[in-house]
């Protein structure tokens, strides 16, 4: 029987747990079984339709459905007025960028571009067989529940997600399918429904990200997004600091710029969908959401928040330790106080309220890891400190106790669970890159299975979140940048956490479902004793592109566990910064490629100790004697930091190999650390990166 | 016809809601790389940031400035824009009188009841003023350039006078000597230097921090750069230009701005850090002298102001005035029987530069910033402007 630290994310969609995958040796759901049961077998197979294609989100969508149901033979059908701005053509290059352009023709071909009043549906339409439509038409609830009706007059059976921002399920009388921005590329759909539907796991079958949260006005993202812009403007308001210097300090204390967000996306309609949700939000829960006379000014007007190019910034703006407090109390009080809403009305697994800001509103750390962080202490502090700057806010929607169990494995594992049947145990990773939250609760979770006796694992992403393994959290090393001890710090503690996985099981599989492992994410799972993956994965050390030198041991480690003739690989892989695909990686780096169904029944069988055919490969605990140097062929660096790079790595290599593996975790992060200090590292992205966000 | 029941009577001054940049000598800072209208809204705005003034407060935005800005046919409402605030409002210019002349036309507006909250912002960049290009069909050369600022300084169309000869003239007139022009300017710096080395000036003026265009700093404007100190012996020995007019006792060109607030007296006293201060307009005069004798114009406007209001000198807490020449003081002195060692407490224009439009703006903020030191009392402020005109205002604090 099954034992879970914490709920795991695929549950809310009914998809089981991941070790169900591991050991039934397929995944939950097909995508062509899915694509039957919602548009109806080959032979009588229906269409989807998108009405209101053309606008930002349809045009997005019709992309990313169209180009995922394309080979699945499910017509897209493209509908807008007569009159709406072509925002699909638009859409073509990035289409040919992505596909190229045969696949891009094929995709298009596939879409029917239709157009109708409003009033009656074309009667192509008819022919195509609607079986789902996906509504994105403007934010008025008279217009959308009349779409509705039409729809439903015609086609009785019709499927209707709406992707609306503000309004609940309840009030539109369809489910709710909201994505978030880029349209054409983020995979995360908020959902709304009684039960995970065909259509939800449909989407995840697909590759995309569907998140099932409550029924109510507004969804997790908007009030993430939206209440930390209306954060920055009430501290415009307080301060008269300009929005693009709020959006630096947001920026520095949170991660997103919402302004310049509200920019990217189009102000004119970016800006009435922040008001529009926080004029229902205000309504429902009073004034901690009520919008600002500038934001209102500008849902008519469609002003940008960054001045004209003509006119861009000339005064700065700085705050002082004093200000530096109100600031904090500005933004952080009203997202504190929302999220306790948010946790009070149990919107979502707590897992998915902490990602979607991190995957769809620029969050350098979830709101609930933030909050953790802080504690409960603290957090109330800074929400009372916000009452004091706007009283009105104190009135309603204030839920102190919703913070009162962060002691529960719910809000602890935000990011790693773990699972476990009695016998193997699997370690499952919801977050893309490696950070100090990630390490932490990684540790967490080894100890609640080794408490569990549990001497077999799997580590792997968790196969919904997490779609790729991409390394370090790079704004990780920012205070790296500024002191040895941090960059030394967090490459010895993160390497301790890695070698648990050879040292503390007795058998140690990393398996890799995603695109891609790499950088600090590839050293953790190279330190499992077997690491596997499924064909077509990638792998790589992009460190010296950044440049940084790898600090959880991919100096040493990988070279120890390597043949000597296979040496100059890893050189190459170290120096070159490209990755090798996981059927090209076998025998020198990785253990075994395969198709997913393949792998997934020879992971569970190393892991259960069954008949695999696959040799561990010990990993070398002494010095190691003739590690290259140099590899011919090697292309010149792209940059004098990546040379600099190229040279700290080697040095690094040299040093770590020639010294016993008790000791090279520390040579290891030692020149990780030093060479974060230079100004090659600060003249990197790294450095441009924190310059940019932390020197403000 | 008396004034000293005081005009405006709806209008006040909200004491500690205002702000000048530093003028640092023209050529010498960032500010001679920027538009300085663009400048000013957004320093005008950080600066009310600064003194906890809501921009939304603002009604109506007076700006002043005399030196042609890109895109300057867009007026108060671009400057506006800048400050991050749709406002409506209109340019006014009357050189070196501007900064008083702007807080007066405040004054006005307030008081007719069409605006609560009235934000006055001069400013200007002598630095690389633009050269217009008149084309003049009657005139030989058919088409004229004409450098703003130094042209117009070298050459007074109503007389083909510089402005430094009008300081010569008037010294010949009223039998100035070098010494005392000499003693004057010493003085004048000896104030601007003790005044600096108080904190005083950190109160009136704010460091700004210019940008370019990626965003990264272009300089600091965080001093009253090309101000030095000077004995009595260095401006002995300096050559004389005209007469009592040498490099010591003239003012020097210089970039910057600087703003202030007029409001109703309810408004005021919810705006102001300490609303128990009022700060009320009493009178104002204008005259113009004779051609090519400026230095003169202010006191005779002081004249009439006092004659006007029934006040004397002896009624006056703070005296402060425009004084690009030490001429001005000297003869200022002469005619109003007042002691030159008693004004410009805190600094003055001869010092610390001549920017135009804002020079006005700062004399008024530091006098009544002095004014309240003291405890209160009427602030007669004045100045001359190019033309042979002189301005002066007296104002109220209690």
């Amino acid at each position: 029987m099954t034992k879970v630290m914490r709920e795991t994310t695929l549950q809310t969609l009914g998809l089981g747990n991941v070790i169900d995958i591991f050991e039934r040796g397929q995944m939950p759901a097909a995508a062509a079984d899915l694509v039957d049961e919602v548009f109806g077998k080959q032979k009588k197979r229906g269409s989807m339709v998108i009405s209101g294609a053309n606008g930002i989100v349809g045009a997005g969508k019709t992309m990313q459905l169209g180009s995922r149901l394309q080979p699945y033979d499910v017509r897209v059908v493209a509908l807008d007025f007569p009159g709406a701005p072509d925002g699909i053509g638009k859409q073509y290059p990035g289409l040919v960028q992505a596909f190229g352009p045969e696949g891009a023709a094929a995709i298009m071909q596939n879409i029917v571009r239709l157009s109708y009043d409003g009033t009656r549906l074309p009667s192509e339409l008819q022919q195509l067989k609607p079986r789902f439509l996906l509504e994105a038409i403007p934010e008025i609830l008279e217009i959308k529940r009349a779409h509705y009706e039409l729809f439903r007059g015609s086609f009785p059976d019709i499927e209707i997600r709406s992707v609306t921002s503000g309004f609940p399920s309840s009030e539109l009388g369809v489910g709710v399918a909201h994505p978030a921005f880029p349209h054409e590329i983020n995979k995360i759909w908020e959902i709304v429904e009684p039960e995970p539907s065909a259509i939800t796991q449909l989407l995840w079958a697909l590759g995309l990200i569907p998140v099932p949260v409550s029924d109510n006005w507004s969804f997790v993202l908007d009030v993430l997004f939206c209440g930390v812009t209306l954060a920055g403007l009430r501290y415009h308001d307080a301060s008269n600091m300009p929005f693009w210097k709020i959006d630096k300090f947001v920026r520095k204390l949170m991660g997103p710029n919402p302004f310049r967000a509200h920019d990217a996306i189009g102000a004119k309609g970016a800006n009435f969908l922040t008001w529009s949700c926080l004029h229902h939000l205000a309504e429902m829960y009073g004034d901690v959401f009520k919008p600002t006379a500038a934001l209102t000014e500008r849902k008519d007007t469609g002003q940008t928040w960054y001045p004209p190019n003509h006119f861009r910034p000339l005064v700065n703006w700085s705050l002082d330790e004093s200000a530096d407090e109100d600031f904090r109390a500005w933004i952080l009080g009203p997202m504190f106080q929302m999220t306790s809403l948010m946790l009070h009305e149990k919107r979502g697994h707590l897992t998915h309220l902490n990602a979607i800001g991190e995957l769809c509103a620029q969050f350098r750390s979830g709101i609930l890891a933030v909050v953790r962080d802080l504690g409960p202490d603290t957090v109330a502090k800074t929400v009372r400190a916000y009452h004091r700057l706007q009283p009105e806010a104190a009135q309603s929607a204030w839920y102190p106790g919703a913070f009162n169990n962060m002691d529960s494995p719910e809000w602890q594992q935000l990011y790693v669970n773990a699972e476990h049947n009695g016998e193997v145990g699997v370690v499952t990773l919801s977050r893309e890159s490696y950070n100090g939250d990630v390490d932490q609760e990684l540790n967490r979770a080894l100890d609640w299975l080794k408490a569990e006796r549990i001497e077999r694992v799997i580590l792997t992403g968790d196969f919904h979140l997490s779609t790729q393994m991409v390394g370090a959290d790079t704004s990780e090393f920012f205070p790296a940048l500024e002191a040895a001890e941090a960059g030394s710090r967090i490459a010895s503690d993160w390497s301790r956490t890695a070698r648990r996985f050879a040292d503390d099981f007795e058998v140690s599989v990393g398996f890799v479902n995603g695109k891609r492992c790499l950088g600090g994410m590839l050293e953790l799972m190279l330190h499992c004793h077997y690491l596997m993956a499924v064909d077509g994965a990638q792998f790589g050390m992009p460190e010296v592109t950044l440049p940084v030198v790898p600090g959880m041991e991919g100096c040493h480690w990988p070279f120890r566990k390597a043949r000597a003739e296979d040496w100059p690989k890893l050189l190459q892989l170290l120096l070159g910064g490209r990755p090798v695909r996981a059927g090209d990686a076998v025998g020198w780096l990785i253990d075994y490629a395969g198709p997913l169904e393949e792998a997934l029944q020879t992971a569970w069988k190393v892991a259960t100790g069954a008949d695999h055919g696959l040799k561990a490969r010990s990993v070398e605990s002494g010095a190691l004697d003739g590690v290259p140097r140099e590899i011919a062929g090697l292309p010149p660096a792209d940059s004098p930091e990546s040379e600099a790079a190229r040279k700290a790595i080697v040095q690094c290599i040299d040093a770590a190999c020639h010294v016993s593996l008790a000791d090279a975790l520390a040579t290891q992060a030692k020149h990780s650390a030093e060479f974060m200090l230079s100004a090659e590292c600060r003249g990197g992205m790294v450095g441009t990166e924190y310059t940019k966000t932390m020197a403000v | 016809m008396s004034q000293n029941n005081g005009m405006y009577s709806r209008a006040r001054i909200p004491y500690g809601t205002w702000g000048s940049s530093y003028f640092p000598a023209w050529q010498t800072s960032a500010l001679a790389e920027v538009n300085i209208g663009q400048f000013a809204g957004e320093s005008m705005n950080r600066i009310l940031g600064l003194r906890k003034v809501p921009k939304t407060e603002l009604d109506y935005l007076i700006i002043g400035s005399t030196v042609p800005w890109h895109w300057k046919f867009w007026n108060a409402p671009l400057v506006a824009s800048c400050l991050g605030e749709r406002i409506p409002g209109y340019h006014m210019e009357q050189a070196c009188a501007t900064g008083l002349q702007a807080t007066l036309l405040a004054g006005a507006e307030v008081d007719s009841g069409a605006n609560d909250v009235v934000g006055v912002l001069t400013f200007d960049r002598t630095s690389d003023s633009p050269v217009g290009v008149f084309p003049e069909r009657r005139a030989h050369q058919r088409t004229v350039p004409l450098a703003d600022v130094w042209d117009n300084f070298g050459f007074d169309p109503a007389t083909g006078n510089a402005m430094i000869t009008t300081a010569g003239i008037a010294a010949r007139k009223y039998k100035i000597g070098r010494k005392e022009t000499d003693e004057i300017a010493f003085r004048r710096h000896q104030q601007y230097f003790d005044s600096k080395r108080s904190g005083f000036l950190d109160r009136t003026l704010v460091p700004l921090e210019v940008l370019n265009l990626q965003g990264r700093t272009l300089g600091r404007i965080d001093d009253d750069v090309g101000v030095r100190e000077l004995t009595l012996g260095s401006l002995s020995a300096m050559n004389e230009l005209d007469t009592c007019v040498t490099g010591g006792t003239q003012t020097h060109a210089s970039d910057g701005m600087a703003c202030l607030l007029v409001a109703t007296p309810e408004k005021a006293r919810e705006l102001s850090p300490q609303p128990e201060v009022d700060i009320r307009f009493v009178a104002k005069a204008e005259v113009r002298t004779h051609p090519s004798l400026m230095p003169e114009a202010p006191a005779m406007a002081v004249q009439k102001l006092l004659e006007r209001t029934g006040l004397t000198m002896s009624d006056m807490k703070v005296v402060k005035n425009h004084n690009p020449f030490a001429v001005n003081d000297a003869i200022f002195a002469r005619m109003l029987d007042y002691d030159w060692n008693c004004m410009n407490n805190t600094g003055s224009p001869l010092v610390w530069g001549h920017p135009q439009g804002p020079t006005l703006t700062r004399v008024v903020i530091e006098a009544l910033e002095e004014a309240v030191d003291l405890g209160g009392g009427h602030v007669l402020v004045f100045g001359c402007a190019a033309g042979d005109v002189g301005i002066s205002a007296i104002l109220k604090v209690s």
